[in-house]
């Protein structure tokens, strides 16, 4: 059996990863490294309703019956991402939420979480120092610290100061890309010098905030870090490039690639071929010819409007890029608010699915043979609600599940 | 290079699609994350900035000279989530600023691929001791600024033409048809061995060969900016192939050549010729000419195994025409032949970026994950798709390294005897 | 608590007319005070195309006009070139337009002294190659681009150096009277809740299309003001690197403006009875599509970055119907209050456009010279404005800079090439400056995406400076996402679309901005 997973985010490599496992044949087509690379190196299943969810699948079921944990029900959403966490040895559950400090100094609900940012846990600290660094610009220390420091978590006043260190990891360079600081500090000397400079300006708060950039490719440093300092320290993701998901995209595309993936990068898949209601191949936009690759089955997760799997045209007509798929509505109009602290609807269009992840138009499964996961799905404000990695890891969980079911 | 040139060039370049597609551009940064070059050397402003951000501000003027640190390698493009040519917007702004301030006469030297290898086949072992001199070197690099760090070319004492025209005719009669061979300057010159092994190859398994008189098809001249030499190179080069025979598959063992042919003549060069678009729909890279036919159920391979683990990189040039890894797929139908990806963005070498003694050293830092990875995993043996790719890794690495074709030749029983 | 000043004429409205009576009076040696009541330019000044005018575009329409443009242009680019870039300008003849409007035009140029040539399509074509190929003649012209923020700072600089004094956020509640003479001018000054009162002989209302409002405040007729609003749509590169202009009688969408690092499409002319209605409804941005379509094949695939829409200040003209704005005289009026409302002290200014600002307030300080007696013979002219570079401006300058400094000062605004220094000297120079404001200066938060990754690095170097809390901080955050997302949400399409789902993923996804305590009282349960 071959399948096509079209896209290389959370909801790509999940999948690609589930049909590896059980021996099937994957090609992953995706034009970019997908979306974790934007991420924050954590999975979140449901942060907001719009109240603060502390315990996530306990309130899935009360969801309305359009949003995609409606269809993925409770359970396959705490296997789906409990297998993920135990594969990648995050911290957390999908039961309960980690609470944890953003970059803005917003405290931010997530289910599960690299090691080195659920340590930064509101929930076990109430002392902060967050330690800045000049060259990291994404990281604003004292507006985190003073937005921490003003905020009462379940009736604790949580207090926090900042400093800031000067640490060129490369140098003569003011203006570092994170994934170049992250790499720097890959180097254990490198990582020694950082630790000894954020150790000098953290004060004595119950735990130490650094931006999320402490090595990319060497996954022991971390630890090293925290033993070099001496004290307890944690990561705070930041706005894309995010390390973290850095992290997680790498770990995740390693396991896929051990696996036997077969990935063509850098292209768009452009076309398909069908016959009786199943897809037959997928056309792939290489240099030179399109090629055809042939297929059993598709598991299509390309990502939503910030993708361009979803699309808008300048006439305000909304489309599905790759196979025309039914939208929940097809018309801009209506579907923005003038307001930016409005949900705007716009973001909630997508893909109606059935129970197998199939794109389901007026009669039943557009193609017997097409899941589709992930950001496409109709029905969640992800960024607002924090949702969308649990609805990805849920729905590639369950597309590939279906594959291998009707394989068997 | 004339005002006049200059001001040419940069119509092309706002006329042409390429540098709209910066409008794409969201500022993710995605690109930055994979650039090998920004990756270890902090002057180069990177492919977002170079690319799509600066592009917004170049009203025919070039003032950002940090881009010539860019050395081609076509990654940011292949990348980039929202489809924007990066890579293709920087080599235009490249050759706009080549146009408007000229630049050393050793890059022009460094792209005459075909004159080089006509020059030193009848005097190989003489050219290999002059390359190989350290002395002999450092004066090169003193007068041209050519490295002496870099590796050079190794020259044959017989040129591919040359052992086309002494080698008996092929035992077996064509049973599949006729294919183009598109050998590039180094199959002709170079790695003559890789050529020949391509051809038994494909005689092997029922193709008939044409060997069509070829020249170069302008990829150093391309990647130096030099946009007027590029452009008449490959549209001679699309020609020739073409008057070999019509609608033929045109197969190749030069990994970034048929890049040219296929798709970066058309977006880097703006070349915008019915000939050329003609041949590169019909142009293959060997190991994917081979997997589809394979793939199609037209092929099957009787491999004997090879038992070995066999580090396999592809090169950037390669990764960008978007196909995937056909030669890693290929070589894994060997049976007992190990392959390990190498997962490496790039060598470092990038055509002719590594030749330059600025760059040396920016591009053996971009090469060295693969050098650390192929020391832990190899048994004497590395496989790579493109020549220039093949004598930086050799260099920097001392191990044996070959085109995936001539394992495929070995499995095919054809290298005994 | 009143806070009292005094002055010799009050200015009322920061915009390009007031600023420029500000610097002239106080050039002339008058105590002089401007009041604006947001930022300056951010009315109609703020909310234009860019465009500084060769004077070709009422050269058959508005002989008047057209000649002081070309007069205006030709000052502007000496006095105040680093607020300029020397685009030059096209007219040209699209498919289904009338060739021989050409010949009218180029007489009416002859005639009214502005510079026009006709040049060969081919040459035209090869100069701007995406234009319609199908134009049937063009026009070079002396267009320019103009920043209005620049303008307007450069000309309130200069003022400040004769000693005006520049009171932006200050909104005037009433105009006091002394008998028929103007005595004081109130305001409030919104940023600190405080009343401030200026005593003073004179007031020039320069609001612009507010002008109504503010001679209603001294107990006057209002003056009729009709509001023409107009749309704009900035594109997210040069489309065009030079003016191009629909060669027809002034219609809809008859305009592309290269300004910076984009390409301004323009405009549209509607009758609105509040100025601060500046709503961009979507049927005009369909049309704006159109017509860019119409000049640019292809231009509905570009990408949009934001839209905007400004009021048109006209001061209604008895001759023409009041619902056709476009057709009334751009000229400038001048209306005497002690000849209408018995009222001395008091002129309102109204018409004209930004790139007759200075002449604008070259007749109204005249006219108030006159009425007080005296004889100040206006300079500002012949006077260059204080500029770090006294040189027009170029699009490549910012890149240009960005290369001398890249290793050494951190990009804050990557978009639009800001560096942290310049917003960190900025921010500690007006520590109660929200993010629009030092926009405006910096142009930060102006580029692709909108300030999408820009704003928390700007709020964070405002805490960073000590001069800004982390309350104060979080709300210059927001409240500069919210004014960007104004103005993307109009137009939203394409890959703008794009940008919004990132932005959005960072800003609520990645930094949880909606759950920031929004003040001290607020926490997190």
């Amino acid at each position: 059996m071959r399948t096509v997973v079209i896209g290389a985010g959370l909801a790509g490599l999940t999948a690609s990863i589930r049909l590896l496992e059980a021996g099937v044949d994957v090609t992953l087509v995706s034009k970019g490294p997908g979306g974790l690379a934007l991420s924050q190196g954590s999975i979140d299943v449901l942060g907001y309703r719009p109240s603060r969810v502390t315990r996530p699948l306990e309130v899935l079921g009360a969801l309305p019956g359009d949003h995609p944990y409606a269809v993925l029900g409770t359970a396959t959403v705490r296997e789906s991402v409990s297998w993920l966490g135990q594969r990648l040895g995050l911290v957390g559950s999908p039961a309960t939420n980690l609470q944890l400090p953003t970059a803005a100094g917003a405290i931010r609900p997530t289910a599960l979480a690299w090691a080195s940012l659920a340590a930064g846990d509101v929930r076990d600290h109430t002392t902060f120092a967050v330690i800045g660094v000049q060259q990291v610009k994404d990281f604003p220390a004292a507006l985190i610290a003073g937005n921490l420091d003003r905020t009462v978590f379940d009736g604790r006043e949580l207090r926090a100061g900042f400093g800031l260190v000067d640490f060129e990891a490369r140098d003569g360079e003011q203006d570092p890309s994170p994934v170049h600081f992250a790499r720097a500090l890959d180097d254990a000397a490198t990582r020694r010098r950082f630790a000894s400079a954020v150790a000098a300006a953290a004060g004595t708060a119950d735990v130490v905030l650094v931006p999320g950039i402490v090595g990319l490719d060497d996954p022991g440093a971390w630890d090293d870090f925290v033993a070099a300092l001496g004290r307890p320290a944690a990561e705070v993701a930041m706005q894309p490039p995010s390390i973290p998901g850095l992290r997680m995209f790498q770990r995740l595309l390693d396991d896929a690639r051990a696996l036997g993936l077969r990935h063509v990068q850098g292209s768009l898949a452009t076309g398909f071929t069908h016959e009786d209601g199943r897809i037959t191949g997928i056309e792939v936009a290489s240099a030179g010819h399109s090629k055809h690759i042939r297929c059993d089955a598709v598991v299509h997760a390309p990502g939503g409007f910030e993708s361009g799997g979803l699309g808008v045209d300048s006439h305000g007509v909304i489309t599905e890029r790759l196979f025309g798929l039914p939208l929940t509505v097809d018309s801009l109009a209506g579907l923005t608010e003038p307001e930016v602290g409005a949900p705007q609807p716009l973001f909630e269009v997508g893909v109606l699915v059935d129970a197998d992840m199939r794109p389901l138009g007026l009669d039943g499964p557009v193609h017997t043979n097409l899941h589709v996961a992930g950001g496409i799905l109709a029905g969640a404000q992800r960024a607002r609600e924090k949702s969308g990695d649990g609805i990805a890891v849920a729905s590639a969980w369950r597309a590939a599940e279906s594959i291998l079911g009707g394989a068997r | 290079m004339s005002r006049k040139r200059a001001a040419e060039l940069q119509e092309r370049l706002d006329n042409e699609l390429r540098r709209v597609s910066l409008d794409h551009c969201v500022k993710c940064t995605i690109c930055e994350t994979a650039c090998p070059v920004m990756g270890v050397q902090p002057l180069f402003g990177g492919p977002k900035y170079s690319g799509p951000q600066g592009e917004r501000y170049r009203d025919g003027a070039s003032v950002d000279h940090s881009i010539d640190w860019c050395s081609s390698c076509g990654t940011c493009t292949v990348v980039c989530p929202q489809g924007v040519q990066v890579a293709e917007i920087i080599s235009l702004a490249k050759a706009v600023k080549r146009a408007e301030h000229g630049g050393p006469i050793r890059d022009v030297l460094l792209t005459q691929t075909t004159l080089m290898g006509k020059a030193m086949t009848p005097v190989a072992p003489l050219a290999n001791a002059a390359l190989g001199n350290r002395p002999i070197r450092k004066v090169m690099e003193a007068t041209f600024g050519v490295s002496a760090d870099a590796a050079m070319p190794p020259a044959q004492s017989q040129s591919l033409h040359g052992w086309l025209k002494k080698r008996p005719k092929p035992s077996k009669a064509p049973t599949r048809g006729s294919v183009v061979y598109f050998h590039g300057c180094a199959g002709a010159y170079f790695e003559v061995e890789a050529a020949k092994c391509a051809i038994e190859v494909l005689e092997h398994l029922g193709y008939e060969v044409l060997v069509p008189p070829q020249g170069c098809c302008g990829l150093a001249a391309q990647s130096n900016g030099l946009f007027d030499q590029a452009t008449k190179a490959i549209l001679d080069l699309a020609r020739a192939l073409a008057a070999a025979g019509k609608d033929l598959p045109v197969v190749s063992t030069a990994g970034s050549c048929v890049g040219m042919l296929k798709h970066e003549a058309k977006h880097y060069l703006g070349v915008d010729d019915p000939i050329l678009d003609e041949v590169g729909v019909r142009s293959y890279d060997i190991s994917e000419f081979l997997m589809e036919r394979h793939e199609a159920g037209e092929l099957d391979f009787d491999f004997r195994p090879i038992e070995m683990q066999l580090p396999y990189h592809q090169p950037c040039q390669v990764r960008s025409q978007g196909m995937g890894a056909p030669a890693s797929d290929l070589l894994r139908l060997i049976p007992g032949l190990k392959v390990v990806d190498s997962n490496a963005t790039c060598c470092g070498v990038a055509g002719t970026y590594a030749l330059k003694k600025e760059k040396n050293a920016v591009a053996r830092a971009v090469g060295q994950p693969l050098f650390d990875m192929i020391d832990r995993t190899n048994e004497g043996l590395v496989a790579c798709d493109t020549e220039t790719c093949r004598w930086q890794i050799a260099h920097e690495t001392k191990v044996d390294t070959v085109h995936p074709i001539v394992l495929v030749h070995r499995a095919l029983g054809l290298s005994e005897g | 608590m009143v806070q009292r000043l005094s002055a010799d004429v009050v200015v009322i409205g920061g915009g390009s007319t007031g600023v420029g009576v500000v610097r002239d009076a106080a050039m002339r040696g008058y105590r002089a005070v401007l009041v604006e009541r947001d930022d300056l330019a951010c009315g109609t000044t703020g909310r234009f195309h860019g465009l500084l005018h060769s004077g070709g575009r009422y050269v058959v329409s508005d002989p008047q006009s057209a000649t002081e443009c070309a007069e205006e242009n030709a000052i502007l680019r000496r006095i105040q070139p680093g607020a300029i870039e020397d685009t030059g300008g096209f007219f040209v003849t699209l498919p289904g337009d009338d060739p021989a409007f050409a010949d009218e035009f180029l007489a009416g140029a002859a005639r009214t002294g502005v510079p026009a040539q006709e040049i060969g399509v081919a040459e035209a074509l090869r100069r701007e190659p995406r234009v319609n190929p199908g134009i049937q003649r063009a026009v070079e012209v002396h267009d320019g681009s103009v920043d209005g923020w620049a303008l307007v700072w450069g000309a309130a600089r200069s003022a400040q150096e004769y000693g005006a004094q520049i009171l932006t956020y200050h909104r005037v509640t009433e105009i006091v009277r002394d008998g028929d003479h103007v005595a004081a001018v109130r305001c409030r000054d919104v940023r600190h809740g405080e009343d401030v009162e200026i005593a003073c002989n004179f007031v020039l209302n320069c609001a612009g299309p507010w002008a109504g409002q503010v001679s209603a405040m001294a107990g006057c007729e209002p003056v009729a003001v009709v509001a023409g609003r107009g749309i704009m749509i900035a594109m997210n590169h040069r489309i065009v690197n030079t003016v191009v202009n629909r060669l027809v009688y002034p219609t809809d969408g008859d305009i592309l403006v290269p300004a910076h690092t984009v390409s301004i499409i323009g405009t549209t002319d509607v009758k609105v009875n509040d100025p601060d209605d500046t709503r961009v409804p979507a049927e005009e941005v369909q049309q704006m599509l159109d017509a860019g379509e119409h000049m640019i094949p292809g231009f509905r695939t570009h990408r949009m970055l934001r839209a905007w829409a400004g009021s048109r200040p006209l001061i209604k003209d008895p001759r023409v119907s009041a619902d056709d704005t476009r057709h009334m005289s751009r000229g400038m009026s001048i209306v005497d209050h002690s000849q209408h409302d018995g009222l001395r002290g008091l002129l309102t200014i109204g018409g004209g456009k930004l790139t007759t600002y200075r002449l604008m307030a070259e007749h109204i300080v005249d006219a108030m010279c006159e009425q007080l007696g005296d004889e100040r013979p206006c300079r500002t002219a012949d006077e260059a404005v204080p500029e770090p570079h006294a040189r027009l401006h170029k699009v490549t300058d910012r890149l240009k800079a960005r290369e001398e400094s890249r290793t050494d000062t951190r990009a804050l605004c990557e978009c639009e090439l800001v560096s942290e220094d310049d917003f960190r000297r900025e921010i500690e120079a007006h520590p109660e400056a929200s993010l629009d404001d030092v926009r405006r200066q910096l142009r930060i938060g102006m580029g692709p995406c909108q300030g999408g990754f820009c704003s928390l690095r700007a709020a964070g170097v405002a805490c960073a400076s000590g001069k800004v809390d982390a309350e104060k901080g979080t709300k210059l955050l927001t409240d500069f996402i919210a004014s960007r997302w104004k103005g993307v949400q109009p137009i939203l399409a394409g890959d703008q679309v794009r940008q919004a789902a990132l932005d959005e993923w960072i800003s609520q996804g990645t930094l949880d901005v909606e759950h920031v305590p929004a003040s001290t009282q607020g926490g997190v349960r």
